[in-house]
């Protein structure tokens, strides 16, 4: 039972932080209808970011770097977003459906080349948070996964007062609902595209900078927490915002109890992100507008 | 409107008769180190071209094709290796294999717009790279999988040359005849509007599912014969950057034309030889001419500096009208 406890805290801990991440893509495509393949070196970019200001900035400590962090990420964002996608909403670009996915997986490839040919391969880790581990009920966790947790929560609860409670929230969900009502009542929807797209590309840094110190930041580290965003937010529902949280939480306790589990330890740690592609293919064979989705 | 290069121009067609010939003769004038290089040049020029088919003719855009070739190196290989059987035959079982996997993948996905496939092919890819990888007992993981060479008694390269640019030959000339078959003429109408393709009778299932399956099978038979030439085979062929690097090169060189998708593959295999010096840069410089590519020259920057160049205006009116007339009768 104990060790029960113990893989459900884990994967609720997880997966508080995988929301954060699959929130960032749920809503871009919610806003710009565009799946963001290059996620995953946004979420890169924002631990190689930790690990700059951290060597620049010693004094300081190391949490409050984490939103810096996102914003320097976010920037990068924002200068793609305006390059490369406004062209696709102002109609200058054919199958726009089509170029999204291409333009979007080329960033991921320069991306992740860039950071090979400035960083080179070897895995580069920032300093803990705190270090060490704390005891919650019958199980230890490591400290800093505790605080890169709780940052998630700090920051979902925000993400969501923006959304809802806000002028800017407002604006971002008519667009998201109906472009051109929201043109007429004055919201332009550039820019509410460039902040979306700058607000979810930040929310993959800032994961990426939370657990930039649990597992070490190396070109590649991306790839895995990216798919496991695709998993999320197909099983959550594109675009719904519930959904994702919901589906993180899955995820984050179907990879617990699955590595937990699973009968040979050597191997279970590689197949935590096979469950993720049974899941993905069972939503969408039996529903797949997702948990919370809209059907089309 | 987009273009769709008429390959078979009569000063195109005297170019590729000209690139044939220097591809079969060029053994007698090239070094051992430069025949490896275009081994691997023709090996890339495979999966790009055939990702082309499946992608610019067809609009499935995949990110499971090097997972495909995969396919097709392990079953080979380890068939091969268990079974003790000619490397014609275990390349053969191979390449059935990825047609199969191609066959579950195309089926599964068929109702999917672009941005789900994409998405449900890059799983699919990084996943059985991470199962191949967890399962070291049979693949021997991260280590590779030791394989036979193509030719054990011969210690040039020039027969293995052969293999890949008769490989490269043979599966362009393949899909070219496709595309200007009437099984061509349906996909690029399904492809236009599937709904409108559907309600004029083209069996959209099928063929989307056949063009899945054709295309896994030749990225199939490009991996069991690649692992075979480089005698081991790892899981780190089938990651997503090597993935990129193929779109890349179809994309650059022009993914609605498949010999422009191939040249691309070999024009860029052989730059990243002689840039040599730039290292891990390299990639960089190709990772932005794709996202310029893609945003400035989306038929290929090739096809449109060839265009200018030869001042090849092709007529995008011309093609409507086949498209839809192969539609109407459609099966």
């Amino acid at each position: 039972m104990d060790y029960f406890i113990s893989l459900t805290i884990t994967g609720l801990v997880m997966g508080i932080i995988f929301a954060l991440m699959a929130l960032g893509l749920t809503l871009i495509f919610s806003i710009l209808n565009v799946i963001n393949f290059a996620h995953g070196e946004f979420y890169m970019l924002g631990g190689y970011a930790m690990i700059f200001l951290l060597e620049a900035f010693v004094d300081v400590p190391p949490i409050l770097m984490v939103p810096i962090a996102g914003i320097l990420v976010a920037i990068v964002g924002i200068v793609f977003e305006i390059a490369f996608l406004r062209p696709m909403h102002d109609e200058k670009i054919e199958r726009p459906a089509e170029y999204a996915v291409l333009i979007t997986f080329g960033l991921s490839f320069f991306l992740l080349n860039l950071a090979l040919a400035v960083w080179g391969p070897f895995p580069h880790s920032p300093p803990s948070f705190i270090g060490g581990s704390v005891r919650l009920g019958p199980i230890l966790v490591s400290a800093d996964r505790l605080v890169a947790s709780g940052m998630s929560l700090l920051l979902l609860a925000l993400l969501l007062l923006l959304i809802n409670k806000t002028w800017l929230g407002k604006a971002l969900r008519a667009v998201s609902q109906d472009k051109q009502a929201a043109a007429v009542v004055g919201i332009n929807s550039d820019v509410m595209n460039t902040i979306a797209f700058a607000l979810g590309v930040g929310l993959a840094a800032v994961s990426g900078a939370l657990l930039a110190s649990t597992f070490s930041v190396t070109p590649d580290v991306g790839a895995v927490p990216a798919i496991r965003s695709y998993i999320i937010i197909v099983l959550g529902g594109m675009g719904s915002i519930p959904g994702s949280i919901v589906g993180a939480i899955i995820i984050g306790l179907v990879e617990s109890y699955g590595a937990g589990y699973f009968p040979d330890p050597s191997r279970a740690l590689n197949y935590k992100t096979a469950y993720g592609l049974v899941i993905f293919a069972l939503v969408l064979l039996i529903r797949p507008q997702g948990l919370f989705g809209r059907k089309e | 409107m987009r273009r769709i290069t008429n390959t078979f121009r009569q000063p195109v067609g005297i170019a590729v008769l000209g690139g044939l010939v220097l591809m079969l003769i060029l053994p007698a004038f090239v070094q051992t180190y430069w025949l490896h290089v275009l081994i691997i040049a023709y090996f890339y020029a495979v999966l790009a071209s055939s990702w082309a088919l499946l992608a610019g003719y067809g609009g499935q855009f995949s990110f499971a094709h090097m997972a495909f070739m995969a396919i097709g190196a392990y079953v080979g290989g380890l068939v091969a290796i268990h079974l003790n059987v000619p490397v014609v035959l275990s390349v053969a079982i191979g390449t059935l294999a990825a047609g199969f996997a191609g066959l579950i993948i195309g089926a599964l996905t068929l109702r999917f717009k672009a941005a789900y496939l994409a998405l449900f092919t890059i799983a699919f890819s990084e996943i059985s790279r991470t199962i191949i990888r967890a399962e070291a007992q049979i693949t021997r993981g991260d280590r590779g999988l030791k394989l036979e060479p193509l030719f054990p008694d011969s210690i040039s390269r020039i027969p293995d040359y052969y293999v890949f640019a008769l490989l490269l030959i043979i599966s362009l000339a393949f899909m070219y005849w496709l595309v200007q078959s009437r099984i061509g003429l349906f996909i690029r109408a399904i492809r236009e509007d599937e709904e409108a393709a559907a309600a004029r009778g083209v069996d959209v299932v099928r063929y989307k599912v056949l063009v899945f399956v054709i295309t896994s099978m030749i990225a199939g038979i490009a991996g069991a014969l690649f692992a075979n030439y480089v005698t081991i085979i790892t899981p780190n062929i089938m990651v997503i950057p090597q993935m990129g690097l193929v779109i890349a090169m179809a994309i650059i060189g022009g993914v609605e034309s498949l010999i422009a998708a191939a040249i691309g593959a070999i024009l860029i295999q052989i730059s990243l030889e002689l840039l040599r010096e730039f290292g891990a840069w390299r990639m960089v410089i190709f990772g932005a001419l794709l996202m310029v590519t893609l945003r400035f020259a989306s038929s290929g920057l090739l096809t449109t500096i060839f265009n200018r160049v030869f001042n090849l205006g092709p007529k995008a009116e011309l093609r409507k009208g086949t498209v839809e007339g192969a539609a109407e009768d459609g099966t």
